[in-house]
Parts: C-alpha cells; sequence; structure tokens
C-alpha cells in the first residue's frame, strides 16, 4: 500500500474562495482568504493511501479479498471499459478541524468559515497530488485514468464507505468512519480512480465523461464552479 | 567521451520468456542465457555500457517475489552475466530502481531503511565487480540521497550515476526541479547525474541542459521512446529507431555525454543513437562560476555578491524565548512551523533551525524540526547547532542541500563537521572564532578563515561551499566594533571574493533604541559587501533598509521595486476613505454592521448611548435594519456566506458593548430557539453559522451540538419552553433522524415550530417528515423563523 503524504507548499486561494461560497463576492477582502490558506498549511497533517485493484467492468466488480462489488448505475458507467481501479484515501487530519470549531466557539465565524473551505482545497490538493504521482506509473503501462468518483457521488451509496476504508488500507492513515457513515476526520476522501487502456484505434465514448461539478446535479450550490 | 548506453530490459526479457507477473531479476539465475543476449544484443548495436538486470533486486522488492532473502546472489549473477557478455568490449553498470515506495516524510519508509535496503544492493553488485552504479528511475530526492549515501559508504571507489525521473512540468512527481537535483547531487558526491524514464527524447533536451547548467559532473540521459498507448491491446511506444536516434545531436549539444534508451527502445533504437553519434564531438561545458547554491526539495537559491541580499530568517531559535523551548521540549513542533511560515511569508529566503533547548535530545529535536519545516516550505535550510549529533541527524533528514551554521576554526569543528559537510553536500558558514576566541581585528579575521577554507578544501569541500560570517560584536563594549566589521567585510570579498552574512543585532546589545542602530549598522554592511543577513525578517525597519539599499546599490535597477513599493504604500487606504464620509451615528452602525468593520462598532455603539439614543433605538434602526438589509442582498446573490458572518460577529460586537453599557438590554424578544445537529451526525459547521445568525437576530439560543440523540432535543424544548426547533442534518444516512425527532416532539407533546435544514434535506423532505419550515441557508432560517414566531 503506498504511502504518499503530499506537501502543501500552497493552498489555492482561488479554490477556497470557491469552497467559501464567495465564487461571485466582489471586494471581498483577499487577506482573509490567505490568511485561511497559510493557517490550513500550518494545521494541515497531509495524509494519503493507495491500493491498485483488477476490476471487471462487465460485474462492477473489484478484486480483492474479498470481492467487492459496487452498487450504482453512475459508477458502473463512470468506470465502463476500466480493467483496474485504484483505490485512494486522503485526508489533512484532526488538528484543524478542531481548530475550525474553537474559532466558532470564540465566535470569530468568519475566520472559521474560511479555514474550513481552505481544510476542503487542502484535502482536495493531497488527492490531487496522490493522482500527480500515480498517473506516470499507470501512464509506462498504457493506462489512461478516470477522473476520481467517490461514495455519495450520483447513485453510488455512502453504505458503500466500510468497504473503501477496507480497499484502501485508510486505518493506516488514521481515517475510520463513523456510524453514519462519515469520515472521521472530516476532511477525508475515499475514491476510486478507473484505469483504462488507452486505444488511439478506436476513440471510446461509452461513458459520461462529465467531471467535478459538471456531473452534480446540484445546480443550486453556492460552490458550483461551472 | 561519449558513453552509449543499452535500452530497455523488461520488454526484451518477455520476449525471451518472462512469464507475466514473475520476477525479472530471477531470470538471472534460472534463465542467464536470456539475459546474455539481451546485453549481447545492445552490445552489437553500439552500447559502451550495459546495466544489469537488477533493477527491482532490492530487498524491498524483491519482497513482493518471497525472495527478499536473496539480493547477494540475484545481484552477483547478473553482474557476472553482464561481464562475461560485455568480455571487456563495454562497461557494467549495476542498475538500482526504486522502491516502490516514499521515504519519510513523504511516504512511511524510513530514511535508515531505504539506506539500508540500497547497501545491501550496492554492496552486492560491488563485489561482483560493476564498474558503475545506476540509481535511476527515482521520483523522490530524498529516496535518491539514501541511495547515493549508501553506494557512496559501501562503494566508495565505484562512480554513482543518479538519475531522476521528471514529468511533464519539468519536475518529479514529489516537486524536485532539475536545478535543485543537480545541486544537491553533485554536492553529495554523485559522479554522473542525469534523467530517466517518462518522458520522450523531445521533452528531455530542456531538463539536461538545465542539469548540465547546475553542475560540473557529466549528464547522463535514456528517455523512452515516446509516451506510450494501446493499440490492439499492445502497448505501444511511439517513436521508432531512426526519430529515437535522430535526437542524440540535440540531447548532446543540451549536455548529456551518456546516452542510452529507456522504455520501448530496442537494440535497433540504440543503434540509430550509436550511428548518429560516433563521429560527433563532445561539446565544451562553458565554465561556471562557482557560486554558493543551497537547495530545498523543490528550489535553490543563490547566495552571491552580483546578487540582490538574501535574508536568512533567525527566528527558530529558542535562546531566549521561554515559551517556544518549552514547546520544543514537549514535544510540540506548531511554534516552530509558524515561525516557518511566517518568515518565509515576511520575506525570508532562508530559514536557520536551531533546537539548542537545555536537557533534549538535540538530535531528534533537529531531525524532526528539519522533517517538519521541509514538508511546509521550499525555503532552503541552515542547519544551526554545535552538537555533531544534531548536525547529523539534520543533514540525514533533509531532502536538500543545507547550510551548516557554523564551522569555526576550533579544532572540535573542524575535525568534525567538515566530513559531515562533505558526505551530505552541505555548505558551510565559516566563523572566525580559534580555540583562543574571537581575533579582535579584520586581518586576523581573515587569517581565521583562511584556515577553515584551508581545512574545509582538504576535506573535498570547494568554492561555492562557503558562507563567511564577519562577527559582530557589541559597540558598548568595543567602540572599535562595527569599524572592525565593515573592514572584515571589505577584506573578505577582497581576498576571497566568497559572500558573506552575520548575526546583525548583537551589535547594538545593551543600547536604547536598538532598532535604529541596528538598520543603521545593517546599511553601513550592505554597502561594505554583506550579502546575506541572519536577521528577524519582521523587523520592519531593517526590511525598509534592506530595500532602499537595493535601490542604492544597483540590485534594484532605476529602484524599479522600490518605487512600486512605495507606491503601493501610499494608496489611501479603504478605511481611511472611509472615515472621511461623515454618517450619523446610527446609520454609521448600521453601515458597519453591513461591511463587517468589527473593530468600529463598538466604539460607535458608546457613541450613539452618549447621544442619547435608547438600546431600543439602536437595536432596531441599526443593527436589525442592518440585518433585513444583509438578508435582502444575500438572497439576491450580493452578498456571500463569509461577508454575512463578519456582520454578525460585529453585530456580535455591538450587542456585547450594548449589554456591556445597558445591562437590561435583552436581546432575546423574538423568542427562544433549541438548535441541534442531529444524532449520528458530526457535521456542525452549518448548523453553527445558523446558530450565531438567530443569536445574533434576538433570539434566546441553545445549541445543543452535534449528534444528538432524540431524547436530549425534546427534553431541552419542553424544559426550555422552546419556539423553535431547528434540526440540521448533512448526510441521506442521518436525515432520517429528522423524523424520529419531529414524531417524538410530537408524542412529548411540544408545540414548538420545527425548522429543519442541511446538505442533504429539501423542501420535499422536510414536507414528508412534517417540518414547518426548511431553511436552505442560515440568513433564510433567520428569516423564516422569524415569521414562525410571529
Amino acid at each position: 500500500m503506498p504511502i504518499y503524504n503530499a506537501p502543501l507548499l500552497a493552498i489555492d486561494a482561488k479554490e477556497t474562495r470557491r469552497y467559501a461560497g464567495l465564487m461571485k463576492a466582489e471586494n471581498f477582502d483577499e487577506g482573509k482568504i490567505e490568511a485561511a490558506c497559510q493557517d490550513a498549511r500550518l494545521l494541515a497533517a497531509p495524509k494519503g493511501i493507495w491500493q491498485l485493484y483488477d476490476y471487471d467492468c462487465e460485474t462492477q466488480e473489484i478484486i480483492a479479498e474479498p470481492n467487492c462489488i459496487l452498487q450504482g448505475a453512475k459508477i458502473g458507467a463512470h468506470l465502463a471499459g476500466c480493467e483496474k481501479v485504484i483505490a485512494l484515501a486522503a485526508t489533512v487530519g484532526e488538528t484543524i478541524e478542531e481548530t475550525v470549531t474553537k474559532r466558532f466557539e470564540a465566535g470569530q465565524y468568519s475566520s472559521s468559515v474560511l479555514l474550513d473551505a481552505a481544510a476542503t482545497t487542502a484535502v482536495e490538493q493531497v488527492a490531487d497530488a496522490m493522482e500527480k504521482a500515480i498517473r506516470p506509473k499507470a501512464a509506462a503501462k498504457g493506462y489512461g485514468m478516470r477522473w476520481r468518483f467517490s461514495p455519495g457521488y450520483g447513485d453510488w451509496p455512502i453504505e458503500q464507505q466500510p468497504e473503501l476504508i477496507r480497499l484502501t488500507g485508510a486505518a493506516a492513515i488514521g481515517i475510520h468512519l463513523s456510524s453514519s457513515m462519515m469520515l472521521i476526520p472530516r476532511k477525508s476522501i475515499t475514491a476510486v480512480i478507473g484505469l483504462y487502456k488507452e486505444d488511439k484505434s478506436k476513440q471510446t465514448t461509452a461513458t459520461s465523461h462529465k467531471k467535478g461539478c459538471a456531473a452534480c446535479p446540484k445546480t443550486d450550490c453556492p460552490s458550483r464552479n461551472v | 567521451m561519449i558513453h552509449i548506453f543499452d535500452g530497455a530490459m523488461g520488454t526484451m526479457l518477455q520476449a525471451g520468456g518472462l512469464e507475466p507477473g514473475g520476477c525479472p531479476e530471477l531470470m538471472n539465475i534460472e534463465n542467464p542465457e536470456v539475459v546474455k543476449n539481451i546485453h549481447h544484443a545492445y552490445i552489437e548495436a553500439g552500447s559502451t555500457i550495459i546495466e544489469t538486470n537488477t533493477f527491482g533486486a532490492s530487498s524491498l522488492k524483491l519482497d513482493h517475489y518471497g525472495l527478499a532473502d536473496r539480493v547477494a546472489e540475484l545481484n552477483a549473477a547478473a553482474v557476472k552475466i553482464a561481464k562475461e557478455a560485455a568480455a571487456g568490449r563495454a562497461k557494467v553498470a549495476g542498475s538500482m530502481g526504486p522502491t516502490g515506495r516514499f521515504v519519510v516524510p513523504l511516504g512511511d519508509l524510513e530514511f535508515e531503511a531505504a539506506y539500508q535496503c540500497f547497501a545491501e544492493q550496492a554492496k552486492a553488485l560491488a563485489e561482483a565487480g560493476a564498474d558503475y552504479l545506476i540509481i535511476e528511475t527515482c521520483i523522490d530526492i530524498q529516496e535518491m540521497r539514501a541511495a547515493l549515501l549508501a553506494a557512496k559508504d559501501t562503494a566508495p571507489k565505484i562512480p554513482v550515476i543518479c538519475q531522476l525521473s521528471y514529468s511533464e512540468d519539468g519536475r518529479t512527481v514529489t516537486g524536485t526541479d532539475p536545478q535543485s537535483a543537480a545541486i544537491i547531487l553533485s554536492a553529495m558526491g554523485a559522479d554522473i547525474i542525469g534523467v530517466n524514464c517518462s518522458l520522450g527524447p523531445e521533452q528531455l533536451v530542456p531538463i539536461v541542459r538545465t542539469l548540465a547548467e547546475n553542475c560540473d559532473v557529466p549528464i547522463s540521459v535514456q528517455p523512452n521512446a515516446g509516451m506510450p498507448y494501446l493499440e490492439n491491446g499492445e502497448t505501444v511506444f511511439p517513436m521508432g529507431p531512426e526519430d529515437f536516434g535522430r535526437w542524440g545531436t540535440k540531447l548532446l549539444e543540451a549536455g548529456a555525454t551518456f546516452l542510452g534508451g529507456c522504455c520501448g527502445t530496442t537494440p535497433a533504437h540504440i543503434a540509430a543513437l550509436a550511428n548518429t553519434l560516433k563521429d560527433a564531438h563532445e561539446p565544451a561545458r562553458p565554465k561556471r562560476p562557482k557560486r554558493l547554491w543551497l537547495a530545498s526539495r523543490s528550489k535553490a537559491v543563490c547566495i552571491d555578491k552580483e546578487l540582490p541580499t538574501r535574508l536568512i530568517g533567525e527566528r527558530i531559535n529558542p535562546t531566549g524565548r521561554k515559551k517556544l523551548a518549552a514547546e520544543i521540549r514537549e514535544g510540540s513542533f506548531l511554534s516552530v512551523k509558524k515561525e516557518a511560515l511566517n518568515q518565509v511569508k515576511a520575506g525570508a529566503h532562508l530559514l536557520d533551525v536551531n533546537m539548542g533547548v537545555g536537557g533534549i535530545d538535540q538530535a531528534a529535536a533537529m531531525k524532526h524540526a528539519i522533517t517538519e519545516i521541509s514538508q511546509l516550505t521550499d525555503a532552503p535550510l541552515a542547519i544551526d547547532t554545535s552538537d555533531t549529533q544534531a548536525l547529523e541527524a539534520g543533514l540525514r533528514a533533509y531532502p536538500g542541500r543545507a547550510l551548516i551554521n557554523s564551522v569555526s576554526a576550533e579544532k572540535d569543528r573542524i575535525a568534525e563537521f567538515l566530513p559531515l559537510a562533505k558526505k551530505y553536500g552541505a555548505a558551510i558558514l565559516c566563523l572566525p572564532i580559534t580555540d583562543d576566541g574571537v581575533p579582535k581585528t579584520a586581518e586576523a579575521r581573515l587569517e581565521t578563515i583562511k584556515g577553515i577554507i584551508k581545512a574545509a578544501k582538504n576535506n573535498g569541500l570547494d568554492d561555492g561551499d562557503f558562507l563567511l560570517d564577519a562577527l559582530v560584536m557589541t559597540i558598548s563594549a568595543d567602540a572599535n566594533a562595527c569599524h572592525e566589521v565593515l573592514r572584515t567585510l571589505a577584506l573578505y570579498r577582497q581576498e576571497l571574493g566568497y559572500p558573506s552574512t552575520m548575526g546583525l543585532s548583537n551589535i547594538s546589545f545593551g543600547l536604547p533604541n536598538r532598532p535604529l542602530i541596528n538598520s543603521t549598522f545593517f546599511t553601513m554592511c550592505l554597502a561594505a559587501g554583506l550579502d546575506a543577513p541572519i536577521m528577524n525578517p519582521y523587523d520592519d525597519s531593517m526590511q525598509q533598509a534592506r530595500k532602499a539599499s537595493a535601490a542604492l546599490l544597483g540590485h534594484d535597477p532605476n529602484g524599479l521595486a522600490f518605487s512600486k513599493d512605495e507606491a503601493n504604500l501610499s494608496v489611501p487606504k479603504k478605511a481611511a476613505v472611509a472615515k472621511e464620509t461623515v454618517l450619523a451615528t446610527l446609520p454609521a452602525i448600521k453601515q458597519a454592521v453591513i461591511e463587517g468593520e468589527k473593530d468600529d462598532v463598538a466604539p460607535l455603539v458608546e457613541k450613539a448611548i452618549q447621544e442619547g439614543h435608547s438600546a431600543n433605538e439602536i437595536t432596531e434602526q441599526a443593527l436589525t435594519a442592518a440585518m433585513t438589509e444583509i438578508g435582502e442582498d444575500f438572497g439576491a446573490g450580493r452578498m456571500f456566506l463569509p461577508q454575512v458572518l463578519l456582520s454578525a460577529e460585529t453585530m456580535r460586537a455591538a450587542f456585547n458593548k450594548l449589554k456591556e453599557l445597558i445591562p437590561a438590554s435583552a436581546n432575546a424578544e423574538n423568542g427562544t430557539v433549541v438548535i441541534a445537529t442531529v444524532k449520528g451526525d458530526v457535521h456542525d459547521l452549518g448548523k453553527n453559522i445558523t446558530g450565531a445568525l438567530l443569536a445574533n437576530s434576538g433570539f434566546k439560543l441553545i445549541d445543543l451540538g452535534k449528534d444528538v440523540d432524540s431524547t436530549d432535543i425534546v427534553k431541552a424544548a419542553i424544559e426550555n419552553n422552546a419556539d423553535i426547533v431547528g434540526l440540521c442534518a448533512l448526510m441521506t444516512t442521518t436525515m432520517v433522524q429528522i423524523d424520529k425527532v419531529i414524531a417524538d416532539l410530537k408524542a412529548a407533546g411540544c408545540n414548538a415550530k420545527v425548522m429543519v435544514g442541511g446538505a442533504a434535506v429539501t423542501q420535499e423532505y422536510a414536507d414528508s417528515a412534517g417540518a414547518d419550515a426548511y431553511a436552505p441557508d442560515g440568513v433564510k432560517a433567520v428569516e423564516l423563523a422569524k415569521g414562525l414566531v410571529k
């Protein structure tokens, strides 16, 4: 199980603005966003882990011990044509979350919310950096990577989180689940990435490749980026 | 001399019968003829250096096949096969690939474990007679450092080739750029530095050029035959032998003299390459000035008299700082990390790291601090210690080229620190102190420094490894202290030409207005030739002096940066303009709340009271009016949540002031709200936001927290005679708790209205659960709550 704890040499201020719901805000003090990003770098403990599995896209089955059948049509369509999947988990730890709570309790509402947004940006960046580390390994074997897909996206029930925790080995980086399927620490991600053989002789159009916000039905979300 | 490596091994082993999933290195024992034939093919093609079939023959890799105990055997066999195949026609390079794991702190593989793993393999390859060791395809500079150290320690006489793999953005996936790699690895004694795999020859040309420009050792390159794709179920590398071979010229021009192929290349590719280069002349590498370069994992910094002043941040130092010392003693590095980030933000180019706390394990503390800081910032580090163990622990842990602070002429330091500097490729800060103390005059200091440099060069260090300290004494104790420093700086530059440094603030010890003395002294030193002061980057007067000096000394041509900076400072601040507008007090309070000017509001409330406004007037005409407007702006998409929260903070400050001045002014006339995140759900930020907005809009708020059992919600609602119960659930799995709470409230005879919200909750869900209102956000919740209690 490769463990990769990507350094956070910067946290994207633009993404933090987006997660804070400030996409359309004019004149919001940039300094407050930057301070939140800086604090998040200080408080985050980035950790990531992944594991490669064979995948049977006909039965939507990850080949492991024991196997795991992925539930839902959306994840099935997303992984159509994939021979392997990578199960990955990433987190930025508990401390940052505790600080978000402490700040709110102290009446620092806005800095609490901005730190929360920066923490979200941070954990996404950790997962992005993992993808970046995985990509050349996959490419060397002729594999292309689908974008990462998490329980709760589309009709993939979050009740499959325990399976993702098992397949990723997330416990090794301190991620566990609450009884209601929540990842703890809260700023954590589990996801699968499908690996498909790039075939230049056949342009595959079998699956919908709408990504991220574009694929999400919640069109009134304040963080929507499309 | 131009050397031709071989090409891919793995694909040819498969063609020779290696089963999918089989261990390639086991072929060295079970099918040596196949391996030997591959070597033959490459030698026939023109290879002058062939690589052993040992890329994965380290214990950590062999462990995947249950062969971890056969490292020596498999490596020895591989060298034997290669030497037999070469029969004197080609040299044999012992191949060492990565472990497949990331080294701490990027991953979970301890540096020492990586070191042992590589040492074992290097020893086997060397004993079997390899002519070179080639560490290749690494993407983590720390893993490369471990391998290089292991190779140098176990086989000091065999040249080591160090090749990283870079991605399309020109960095390894863990962020190392070729400039930093060249600086770090050449300083550590890599004999040849290069790049292989990941990219085709075209993309590797600029990387080869950067490597060549940043070190003096030969450069090697082994590109893939382009980027692979799949055709009819086969992995295909797009570049044919002729195309591949043609790139040889460009790679040679860029500075590579060891050339070969990686994935997708065949003996035909190597033959084409050899053919292209058969009559080529090795281009002369332009002579590089020997400058002092330091590097972190992902950034190189140069200190030189031709360049602007570099600041070395001095704040990670517990000396005289009780709180920081106590934290380090307790094993907490939060303040250390904070100082690292803040100093870089304040303009530090390098960071000094001192863990001088009495009674702790200094080596462990240094290792910890270096590891944490290197993961947080890309500023190169100076390891500041007089403890040899702490120094080595820091140097080992640092994924870069560090500065050692410091090496004096004292016998112990010379004997213990200089070999470590050489081994780990560190630069040294030379301090003119002898076993007899501090030389008084500039001439004596120069002589002492010359002694240190001589000893350093005897240990293998060279120009480009030295930073000279001018040694600052206190003017209150020695009237000549400043003069001697200025003369020392001038002499250093004139006689030696190496860059200089100093800890500045000692000059003003014991005097009043130290910032003035310090910044004046600083400008004098800059003029005399100071290149990299060790200083407090937060010190504004020093920073201003530095900027002005840069303009004066020609480091900031025409004072351009200075002008821009001053221009920025003269831009009128928003707050200053706002104060110009004279508003009546109540509209001013309203305005302050809307704009979230938290610090302004309390004095305004005080002023309003003095002017005779009642608490009620202030609440109604200023605060509530502001909240109404904010609600409208938020609803219309003119204002956004963090701004609303700034306003809420301002409201809170206003109410607190009001309560302080008129304790009777209750602000809970709108009713009581019991609020909770339901059982099983631990998300509470949305609930907290809603609670804060309600509390600042005249509601009495009872916040039960998160993960709250239905029984407790019902109990609190009844006990507090709640007007409204607010329930929050974020997930589809916890949303169902809302139904249960509503049912339980009804069963208990509680008449409170129920308002629900949270990411997964919708109006439809709220209706079906029997809630009285659905609030999509906190602002709407306030509006709805007011309606519910009417």
